[in-house]
């Protein structure tokens, strides 16, 4: 029976390599190359750096291993645990294989393949390129990379049975759903935790390379019971050409054995309970207050702002979201300012447009997630619009306020507070704050108005429709638009700024800044007008 | 009052809906039966405004669908054959949200809803989630968002699916009240014993083309009723 399934997800597989399915795919599959091949020569670069030193970067060298192993083990124990909530008990074919005459351990066995390749393979395809840099650092023979192999599998079965045992016990107490988004959450604070922790332990500013290396000697990655060390040890024989430790072979297989074993006896017990519990049920809220009947200008406004805070499938990404932004304002924080100020008299503007550029990408890739998507948010509920008395325009308004309001919010409060970090006063913190709030209109009338020309009504997921083709193509356009604004007003200041510092400016050299500043509006302008008219023309006319 | 005239759709070549012409009146209850692919759902998605007519006119209430869309659908109640529904909004904010983007003012709205959930009887369940609602209780709510501007024309595409005896009695009573009042039904259906007790008139689709139109007691002598009209048109 577990052959016959596997048959016929292969055959899903294989029927979803098409022509037009690899170039849609190849963006991604080119930034996956590029990231493997970064991960390549970026290892082997570390690695020809740190072993010059003898010794002391041989013991480096073996502690990077280490943590990457510690971080991967996280990962994929994580990983795993989300991946076996959505297949075991989130998946659509649940109801199908439970109709059928199928043993339950049959599905438990689909099941766990299913939940520890999708939960492994990205981890394996990305932890290969350091494994391969070490292999070739160290000029290993070939019985290192048989041996790296195995025990990674071993690895990714040991945080598969942990992973899946986890799930079993979690839906116990949680609905499947509910789990799986905390986890999603809690995994982003690890590694935010992570990054911080890394981050405050080493002194800002460093003297020298060395005094780096010294702090780095001091992270603790020794964990005896933690198998990403049992691979370790297994790895760093191996990759002399040495013949692995039998006591940390010994842990991986029978590691892998018990913890397997234990998420089979799980999902035994529980699994049948859990999945009936999945079941229809009714999911009560407070009485509705008489005040909060919407008026008709804001209805739509008010019904994606409370369906956007009641999907928890949102949250994630407003993690990450939070999560980028604190990496980047402490990253501003621990810039050495005064040093680049002797370096350059323009440093303190140029930091003002990286941070202005920086911004805009965080800019567009909300717009991208939380704009573009905004008209196929409907989905498939589009209906009870299009049926009612409520013009496109309006009803494209209320999506682009939908967006723009928060947005606008994160985008004035990061480029305020980087700006007040960075100490900017004077006309380029008016500038610059005018200019954050200026790309706020228009990459959002952009991304509200490709949206709406291109929608997606039906989707698993509506993150896969922030990273279609329509998608992409918005993305391009911002970025541009982005790049463009704010090489014309660097010009503009750079040249009023310049003449100021060199004793004077005449009325007539502020023609061509004027023109620049209007160049500027112009095409802010038209990205926020045409797009939003395109949009407004294809809800009057589209066929649903 | 519904108007249909001349209308055709086609989808790349191909003939949903074939010069069709209609007239409902005031308070009449119009079936339009057919078998399935006939062009009945393509017809009231172009009256709903969902989907706009190659050639011909739709008038709503003396409003065209295509030229006044707005005005054609304030008088226009809609109950789709598959109506999916905002999941995480509760029963009451969803008609909430309808009532206040068919522009029903706050107290109106107040009442009406919480006649209409009496009616269909989910005045219980009205602050929880639609997500996890049934099928038929899915069905009522949609009746109740149809019906709660007063509309004076009401498009129902297959109105029974998914409803149990209690919700079909209560639907054929509604329709029974509107009818009084003055409201154009138009009701797409496989249920021929039903359009047969509730139509004054129904009409025959088939291949996007209106085949015939009979008064209901015109039916009832004909041999085998509704189910022989089918049999013996829809070959």
């Amino acid at each position: 029976m577990f052959s016959l399934f596997l048959r016929q997800k292969i055959l899903m597989l294989r029927n979803s390599f098409t022509l037009g399915g690899l170039m849609r795919r190849l963006p991604f599959i080119l930034l996956g190359a590029g990231l493997w091949l970064l991960l390549y020569f970026g290892t082997c670069r570390v690695l020809s750096f740190l072993r010059v030193t003898g010794t002391f970067g041989e013991i480096l060298s073996e502690k990077l291993l280490s943590l990457v192993l510690s971080g991967v083990a996280v990962f994929l124990l994580i990983s795993t645990v989300i991946t076996s909530l959505s297949s075991f008990y989130l998946s659509r074919d649940i109801p199908f294989l439970r109709a059928r005459p199928v043993e339950t351990g049959d599905i438990l066995k689909l099941k766990s393949f299913e939940s520890v390749l999708l939960s492994s393979w990205t981890a394996a395809l990305f932890t290969m390129p350091v494994f391969v840099a070490y292999g070739a650092s160290y000029r290993a023979p070939a019985l290192y990379y048989a041996v790296s192999s195995l025990s990674f599998l071993l690895l990714i079965l040991i945080a598969g049975g942990m992973g899946m045992t986890a799930a079993h016990l979690l839906t116990r107490v949680f609905p499947a759903k509910r789990s799986r988004e905390f986890l999603l959450g809690l995994g982003l604070l690890l590694f935010l935790v992570f990054y911080f922790a890394i981050k405050s332990s080493l002194p800002e500013g460093y003297a020298s390379p060395q005094e780096f290396l010294k702090t780095f000697t001091l992270f603790k990655t020794d964990a005896p019971l933690f198998p990403g060390y049992w691979v370790t040890k297994t790895l760093l024989p191996a990759i002399k050409g040495r013949t692995p430790d039998v006591l940390y072979m010994t842990l991986l297989f029978g590691g892998s054995a018990l913890f397997l074993f234990t998420a089979d006896v799980a999902g035994r017990r529980l699994y049948c309970r859990n999945v009936e519990k999945i079941g229809p049920s009714r999911d009560g809220r407070g009485p509705l207050p008489e005040r909060s009947y919407p008026r008709p200008g804001v209805a739509v406004f008010f019904k994606d702002i409370r369906v956007f805070f009641r999907d928890t499938g949102q949250w994630p990404q407003i993690f990450i979201i939070g999560a980028l932004v604190a990496v980047y304002i402490y990253n501003f924080k621990s810039m050495p300012l005064r040093a680049l100020m002797g370096l350059y008299p323009f440093a303190k503007e140029v930091l003002v447009i990286v941070n202005l550029f920086m911004a805009g990408l965080v800019l567009t890739a909300m717009a991208a997630r939380f704009l573009f998507t905004s008209v196929s948010l409907e989905g498939r509920a589009f209906w009870v619009i299009r049926s009612a008395p409520l013009s496109s325009r309006r009803f494209l308004w209320s999506k682009f306020l939908y967006g723009f309001v928060p947005l606008t919010a994160i985008v004035t409060v990061l480029v305020s507070v980087t700006n007040y970090l960075l100490k900017v006063d004077g006309p380029i913190l008016l500038l610059s704050e005018g200019t954050a709030l200026l790309l706020s209109v228009s990459v959002c009338g952009l991304g509200a108005g490709l949206g709406a020309a291109f929608p997606k009504f039906e989707y698993e997921n509506i993150a896969s429709v922030a990273v279609g083709m329509a998608a992409m193509t918005f993305m391009l356009i911002a970025l541009g638009l982005v790049t463009v604004t704010l090489s014309a007003g660097a010009w503009g200041y750079y040249t009023y700024a310049a003449k100021i510092r060199a004793g004077g400016f005449h009325t007539a050299e502020s023609i061509p800044i004027a023109l620049c500043l209007l160049f500027v509006l112009l095409i802010n302008a038209a990205a926020f007008y045409l797009p939003m008219r395109a949009g407004i023309k294809k809800l009057r006319t589209m066929q649903f | 009052m519904i108007i249909i005239d001349g209308v055709s759709k086609s989808f790349n070549g191909f003939h949903a809906v074939k010069d069709f012409s209609l007239a409902v009146g005031p308070g009449e209850i119009f079936g339009l039966v057919g078998p399935n692919g006939a062009g009945k759902t393509t017809t009231i998605k172009m009256m709903t405004g969902l989907l706009s007519p190659d050639k011909g006119k739709i008038l709503l209430v003396n409003h065209d669908i295509v030229s006044e869309p707005t005005k054609a659908k304030s008088v226009l109640g809609y109950v789709p054959d598959k109506a999916f529904l905002y999941e995480k909004l509760t029963l009451k904010e969803f008609m909430f949200f309808v009532s206040a983007i068919h522009n029903v003012s706050r107290s109106g709205a107040l009442s009406r809803i919480e006649s209409l959930f009496d009616t269909f009887g989910i005045r219980d369940m009205e602050d929880e989630l639609i997500e996890g609602l049934s099928r038929g209780l899915r069905q009522r709510l949609v009746f109740c968002a149809a019906l709660v501007h007063d509309p004076k024309v009401l498009l129902i595409d297959e109105p029974f699916t998914g409803l149990d005896a209690f919700g079909v009695r209560t639907l054929g009573e509604i329709m029974g009240r509107l009818s009084l009042k003055g409201v154009s039904v138009l009701l797409a259906t496989h249920s021929l014993h039903l359009a047969e007790d509730l139509c004054h008139r129904i009409g025959f689709i088939r291949g996007g083309t209106l085949v015939s139109i009979n008064e209901k007691e015109e039916i009832k002598g004909m041999e085998g009723g509704l189910e022989g009209l089918f049999m013996r048109l829809g070959r």
